[in-house]
């Protein structure tokens, strides 16, 4: 990623887009820190000689800014009707910007050009779009007071997340269907409280990280190649896939942790009917996680074992097993921590 | 570097404790005196959960005989087994077997007696699934699922003496013999020790439980796995005793005795054969057990030990001989090719039959004594005495078999003597069972019984032997080449000889319908409607929802942006409206 020297400029702008709308005490500031963010990530994204990140980064150019103009209008909008005032009355200026932010961010009824955007980018990227990219309009949500519409979003996020990921087989997609899933539980936390919020954030990007990792330094893209994938190595190859057990929220692993926080906070508040699609969606994402996992877990499994003698960088292999370690075995040894204290 | 073998160290270890029980029990016969030892584990709402030592008398020279028995096994394993590339798990096995059955003598508490009971099940069916192949896993699952019954019986036994806050049953038999809740206590104990000990309905086991190795059955069948029922029911004796319990047993037992006397006299298999008599010895010592003489059934139930472990000592060296054939029409002559092995075999049998001044001589005669002066109904009575007549058939027809006349087995097959571990091993017990009959006769009716029976039923006894054995002879000359008397009567000697059908109804008789119905049930709901309307039905649909949803994301970018920008005009023409 930083072969280019334009690319360090470009990463550097868009933490600091990013910053700058977190820390914003005006709507204009957010504003103007969410068009930094979108035009240092463009850059980023396309690549000359690949014609489909380019067309990745024009359609994320062109729904990007619309929300912006739409979030700058109702902005504008909002200070005429108040009086110069960003204090927001109207529940109906302030669905507008909610919808506006949903967008950005890519959650239900508007994701629908997150899926086919990650399917064109290198997975470095695809992380960024799932990870930091999610951070800004996130936090300007839980700036927001608007309840209906955020839980409409949970709920067709889930729904969505889950049953779109069950028919796929590229991982870039797949992964994308993924994050809209735990986007609704995000979105949910917000909803409860910010710090849920940020752990759940916080243990999603861990995750992901892990596991984008691996698909980086073995260029894997499509389900079948899961399946014929590193046969040499099958305690590697079975710790990749409890990864993915681990992503999806299998109790044992750390992946559970946040998810358990969530539904914890929602049994508090009552929320029982918000809180049953959220798991059932889940149990549909555990299932395509594991079956996926069945050329990993199962011994009588046929598979095409290739001669490929791939050169995996030492340190590589270990960050990935540390990373692991803390993925497969992190909720034990908090449990055995929060114990001991 | 070589080390010893852990049969030697076993067999040290187990007979240099026997002889201190033995010392012990000795010294606490004299002076009429118990140690009760106890500890208490939990105590929870006056219910004290304890582990419970009782050393008399009785548990101790049991102790000491279970013990003596296994050395002598373990030490005659050492050959036996010595092909045998597990054979250091075999021993460890059937130590574990006597340490359960040295828990199960000295508890005087249910709960620390059903550690060593469920121990005994457990490394039974671990002994007897030792030769891996279907047969063992066979005659494995009867035994361990009959003996589970039993398990089951003890533990609803263990629920009910809650009733009395602790399980220490000796303190409450006595006192609470006729309250309702022991005489539940005693019938499931009644059917705990039925199953071990193969009483009539779950007779079947027994003869099954022969495809562990010779030695194991040799264990098994004289002092450890079936004697634990019959020592459980010698520690209730009391609830048994002028109850309706006792005549239901004593009925039970009396067939069962009967049933496997009968049976053995159609039994080709060597094994089998010696198995089908110590069901009828368990049969005799469970009928007078149930007659309230629970000293006799501890005499008998020790004298048995000695000579049936030896008899199978010298059917597993018999069986090493005929190239691992157990049918004894392919035996004859066994006397002249192997006389001292013969020599121990027969001194067994004749035992077994009750031969005067041998071991089984001095219980046997004086059970049945007693039981000519009882006060028993005309049928119990001829199921003794018939069964006492069946018992020396088997065994002269056995000896006629396979000790007289030629060799029926293969050529090229050498006979000879076994190694000198065996044959020591055997000797050993060859002792035992000529004088343990009257030591023990003198060391536990220290005023001997009086018997007082008119001639004709002094006789009676010897009349049934002398005629049993003559019939015995007679049986035997039937031979491959003659027409076969008992095919002209085909059903009955089917029915006699195969423990009146009990190992078919204890085994497709019971799993038929479960069998049955499960196949139904699997067919039509884990195959049929939960599949094609439960998992597969919800898959189906899912996908479906997911072709539709992908559909959706098919359309080019615009359109979204469009509807995106319809639903901002939406909220804002609410906004202006409202």
């Amino acid at each position: 990623m930083f072969n280019n020297s334009s690319k360090i400029l470009f990463t550097a702008m868009m933490i600091i887009g990013t910053l700058i709308t977190v820390t914003a005490n005006s709507w204009l500031g957010a504003w103007m820190g969410l068009e930094i963010n979108l035009l240092s990530f463009i850059p980023l994204m396309s690549d000359s000689n690949n014609l489909k990140s380019t067309e990745a980064s024009l359609k994320y150019f062109l729904t990007q800014a619309l929300a912006s103009t739409v979030l700058l209008f109702s902005v504008i909008l909002l200070m005429l009707k108040n009086n110069m005032n960003y204090e927001i009355s109207n529940s109906f200026i302030s669905m507008i910007i909610t919808s506006t932010l949903l967008l950005k961010s890519g959650s239900a009824p508007f994701h629908f050009w997150f899926p086919n955007l990650m399917d064109g980018l290198t997975w470095m990227n695809a992380l960024l779009l799932m990870t930091w990219q999610k951070i800004a309009p996130l936090m300007l949500i839980s700036y927001l007071n608007t309840k209906n519409i955020l839980l409409i979003s949970v709920i067709l996020s889930v729904i969505v997340g889950a049953i779109g990921g069950l028919n796929q087989t590229s991982l870039r997609k797949l992964m994308a269907y993924s994050s809209i899933n735990h986007l609704g539980w995000m979105l949910s936390a917000l909803m409860l409280n910010e710090s849920v919020w940020l752990i759940y954030f916080l243990f999603y990007s861990l995750l992901s990280f892990t596991l984008i990792f691996m698909f980086n330094i073995f260029k894997l893209f499509h389900l079948n190649q899961l399946f014929s994938w590193y046969s040499c190595n099958k305690i590697l190859k079975f710790v990749l896939f409890t990864n993915f057990l681990s992503l999806g929220g299998l109790p044992p692993f750390l992946g559970f942790l946040p998810k358990w926080i969530v539904i914890q906070q929602l049994t508090f508040c009552n929320q029982y009917f918000q809180l049953l699609i959220l798991l059932v969606t889940t149990l549909i994402t555990l299932f395509f996680y594991l079956r996926m996992c069945y050329s990993a877990f199962m011994l009588n499994y046929y598979e095409i074992v290739w001669m490929n003698n791939s050169q995996v960088n030492n340190f590589t292999l270990n960050l990935f097993m540390l990373l692991s370690f803390f993925s497969i075995f992190g909720l034990i040894f908090i449990s055995m921590f929060f114990a001991m204290f | 570097m070589k080390y010893l073998s852990i049969c030697s160290i076993a067999f040290m270890n187990l007979i240099s404790v026997s002889i201190v029980c033995f010392i012990l029990s000795l010294n606490f016969l004299l002076n009429d005196m118990i140690y009760f030892i106890e500890w208490e584990l939990v105590s929870l709402n006056s219910i004290s959960i304890v582990m419970t030592f009782l050393f008399d008398w009785m548990s101790l020279l049991f102790m000491s005989f279970v013990l003596m028995i296994a050395s002598l096994v373990i030490y005659y394993s050492k050959e036996y087994m010595s092909a045998d590339i597990n054979i250091n798990r075999f021993i460890m096995l059937v130590l574990m077997f006597v340490m359960s059955m040295m828990l199960l003598i000295i508890s005087p508490n249910l709960i620390s007696i059903l550690l060593g009971w469920d121990g005994l099940g457990l490394v039974s069916y671990c002994l007897v699934i030792y030769f891996q192949n279907i047969k063992s896993y066979n005659a494995g699952m009867l035994t361990a699922l009959s003996n589970r019954i039993g398990d089951v019986a003890l533990l609803l036994a263990i629920a009910w003496m809650l009733n009395y806050g602790s399980w220490n049953y000796i303190f409450y038999l006595e006192i609470m013999q006729n309250e309702f809740e022991m005489n539940i206590i005693g019938v499931l104990v009644m059917l705990a020790a039925m199953t071990k000990s193969a009483q009539i309905p779950f007779s079947s086991w027994l003869p099954a439980a022969m495809a562990a190795p010779t030695p194991v059955s040799a264990l098994v069948h004289s002092s450890t796995l079936v004697t634990a029922g019959v020592y459980l029911l010698i520690r209730f004796n009391i609830l048994l005793s002028n109850s309706l319990l006792g005549q239901f047993l004593l009925l039970l037992s009396g067939l069962t005795m009967f049933m496997a006397g009968l049976g053995a006299n159609f039994e080709f298999d060597l094994k089998k054969i010696i198995a089908l008599s110590t069901l009828s010895q368990l049969g005799l010592m469970m009928s007078i057990l149930s007659m309230g003489f629970y000293k006799l059934a501890m005499f008998h139930l020790l004298t048995h030990a000695l000579f049936k472990a030896l008899l199978f000592m010298c059917a597993g060296a018999i069986i090493h001989n005929m190239n691992n054939s157990q049918d004894i029409r392919l035996m004859g002559g066994l006397s002249i090719h192997m006389p001292l092995t013969s020599a121990c075999f027969n001194v067994s049998n004749l035992a077994l039959c009750g031969m005067p001044f041998l071991a089984g001589f001095y219980s046997k005669d004086l059970i049945l004594e007693i039981v000519s002066m009882s006060n028993i109904n005309m049928f119990s009575f001829f199921l003794y005495f018939f069964s006492t007549g069946l018992t020396v058939c088997y065994s002269f027809r056995l000896v006629f078999y396979s000790m007289t006349g030629d060799l029926n087995c293969s050529s090229l097959n050498m006979l000879n003597d076994e190694g000198w571990i065996m044959l020591r091993g055997m000797l050993g017990l060859l002792f035992m069972s000529i004088i343990g009959g009257s030591m023990l006769n003198w060391l536990i009716f220290s005023t001997p019984d009086m018997v007082c029976l008119p001639i004709n039923m002094k006789m009676l006894t010897l009349f049934v032997c002398i005629s049993g054995g003559l019939i015995g002879y007679m049986i035997s000359l039937s031979n491959l080449y003659s027409v076969n008397k008992s095919h002209k009567f085909y059903n009955l000697s089917v029915f006699m000889g195969s423990m009146w059908f009990m190992p078919f109804i204890s085994t497709y008789g019971i799993i038929c319908f479960p069998l049955n119905y499960g196949q139904v049930v699997y067919k039509s709901f884990d195959q049929g409607w939960s599949e094609y309307f439960g998992g597969q039905y919800l898959y189906k649909k899912l996908v479906n929802y997911s072709q539709m949803l992908l559909l959706m994301h098919n359309n080019s970018l615009k359109i979204y942006l469009m509807l995106f920008v319809l639903w901002i005009l939406i909220l804002l023409s609410f906004l202006i409206l409202l």
